[in-house]
């Protein structure tokens, strides 16, 4: 036997196919191995440190939450205001979520003088920067709030 | 006294030689030369060469003399080659040798040693077509690997009957690697592409370099478990390298073993080429297919970096693709030379030892491959 008709015979084109593919699958699984190898070991060989730094992390996040507990008056109408933005953000379903959209959905749910109102809760620490240009709601400062009622 | 002298004067190689004897026998004075004048792999092409000619010389049967005569010393010394003990032995030496600082640094070029073995395949597919059977054509597809090795472990676990041929091509297209593939980086690759020049790569750790092997070793086989007794020595041989505490064992690995096992390989190899074995209508499809093996591994590295360079911010240099041919390091050394043609200031030898290398790990998954699908 001859030609196709050969290779056809002997499963020439499928035993080629699916060697070619587990040669690729070899290397790009080694490919990818070695490539996290060195993050892998700079993890593990400063452990300490970075166990330090997510301590760190940790600390700060929740230092301002006792330190920012408002303290500036709080309005029946703040905390009304307060109370639709919670709904808002709850049903906008984002944790982290950018201020031009909240403004946008405030608007479309007919929320009287959103600027104004997003702003006192930017000043009471409702609504706080994540650093990277998102926002998100501080849930424990909305109950301190609220419970002051 | 007339009886006894014409007995011993047809008992000699000068009554005994017929015409094919003495084409082996140029063929075997064409291998020394090529090694020493030509420098092209002197440590393989010596041996086989010399091999050659002790295979050629005929001798009469019965007396224990041919490589393929049950008590004869060539025989035993053959038994290495047949039973696949030779090969892993030069594996454990490469990897005692080979530093993989480049690919720990820059794995993505791993793909173009995977890319390249699309040459085993494609071979093999023409040896099918030629009509030779599916395990004497996985035996063919493998010199497309370019691992010397390799084809040998193979072939004497599918195809034993043509070790002879395929052996001498293999090596001898090894050889050949910088005649062969210039011309075909330099049809599939533009000059602006050839003056491509790469980043430098991040310092390698130790730690990494000890943990790679077994990383390696483990993910391969356990993926192409065939490919064992190969991988299984080449991580080894890396192991006791980069261990530092194992460096006589390093040492020994690629120094004297590596060298005591080419020898023997060689001679071997060379001496089991018997013109009435060797010469035949086969071994020259052999050498036709593993030739175009050699194009397409080349050709398959190159369209492969090109096509990478499609998605990379940062380009490769696409010679870097041939260099996945695993002949270690003469594929690299060709890169760097066609390279350096362009830019003299471009040098491309320490990155094209990544795809270089990776071709070996990738040619022995390939065997290993082939190995479990046909047997």
């Amino acid at each position: 036997m001859y030609g196709f008709e050969a290779i056809n015979a002997n499963n020439g084109w499928e035993i080629s196919f699916l060697g070619i593919c587990i040669v690729f699958t070899g290397l790009v699984l080694l490919s990818l191995a070695i490539s996290q190898l060195h993050k892998i070991l700079d993890l593990w060989e400063n452990r300490d440190s970075y166990i330090q730094l997510l301590k760190d992390r940790f600390n700060k996040k929740n230092i301002p939450n006792e330190e920012t507990a408002p303290d500036i008056i709080v309005t029946d109408s703040t905390r009304e205001s307060a109370r639709q933005f919670n709904i808002l953000i709850k049903n906008m379903n984002e944790k982290y979520f950018p201020l031009p959209k909240l403004i946008k959905t405030a608007k479309s749910m007919g929320l009287m003088r959103p600027h104004f109102y997003l702003n006192q809760m930017l000043q009471i620490k409702l609504i706080i920067p994540d650093g990277s240009g998102f926002y998100y709601w501080e849930k424990n400062n909305h109950k301190k709030i609220m419970s002051k009622e | 006294m007339d009886v006894l002298l014409m007995d011993f004067f047809h008992n000699t190689g000068y009554y005994l030689a017929d015409y094919r004897n003495i084409i082996m026998i140029i063929a075997g004075m064409v291998f020394i030369y090529l090694g020493i004048a030509k420098d092209y792999e002197p440590l393989l092409l010596v041996p086989i060469g010399f091999g050659i000619l002790m295979g050629n010389v005929p001798v009469f049967r019965g007396l224990g003399l041919s490589i393929y005569e049950d008590n004869s010393v060539l025989h035993y010394l053959y038994q290495g080659v047949i039973l696949g003990i030779y090969p892993p032995l030069i594996f454990m030496g490469i990897g005692a040798m080979t530093d993989f600082s480049t690919m720990l640094a820059r794995p993505v070029l791993m793909l173009l040693g995977a890319a390249a073995q699309m040459g085993i395949f494609i071979t093999f597919l023409g040896a099918l077509a030629l009509g030779f059977l599916s395990n004497e054509a996985a035996a063919i597809g493998i010199i497309g690997g370019a691992d010397g090795p390799t084809a040998i472990f193979l072939t004497a676990k599918l195809a034993p009957h043509l070790i002879g041929p395929i052996a001498v091509a293999a090596y001898s297209y090894m050889a050949l690697v910088p005649v062969i593939q210039p011309p075909i980086m330099k049809l599939l690759t533009s000059r602006k592409e050839r003056l491509i020049r790469m980043e430098e790569p991040r310092i390698v750790s130790k730690k990494e370099k000890i943990i790679f092997p077994i990383i390696a070793f483990l993910l391969c086989c356990f993926l192409a478990p065939a490919a064992l007794p190969l991988l299984g020595m080449l991580f080894l041989g890396n192991l006791l390298k980069e261990a530092v505490v194992t460096e006589r064992l390093a040492v020994a690995a690629r120094n004297s073993i590596i060298d005591t096992v080419t020898i023997l390989l060689g001679l071997t190899v060379g001496a089991s080429t018997q013109a009435d074995v060797f010469l035949n209508y086969d071994s020259i499809l052999i050498f036709v297919l593993g030739a175009v093996s050699f194009g397409i591994a080349t050709a398959s590295g190159l369209i492969f970096a090109k096509i990478m360079n499609l998605f990379l911010k940062n380009k490769i240099n696409p010679l870097l693709g041939a260099a996945g041919v695993s002949a270690v390091p003469d594929s690299a050394r060709v890169v760097q030379i066609v390279g350096q043609k362009e830019d003299p200031t471009n040098f491309l030898l320490m990155h094209a030892m990544a795809p270089n290398v990776s071709g070996v790990i990738g040619s022995a998954i390939g065997a290993g491959i082939l190995w479990s699908f046909i047997k």
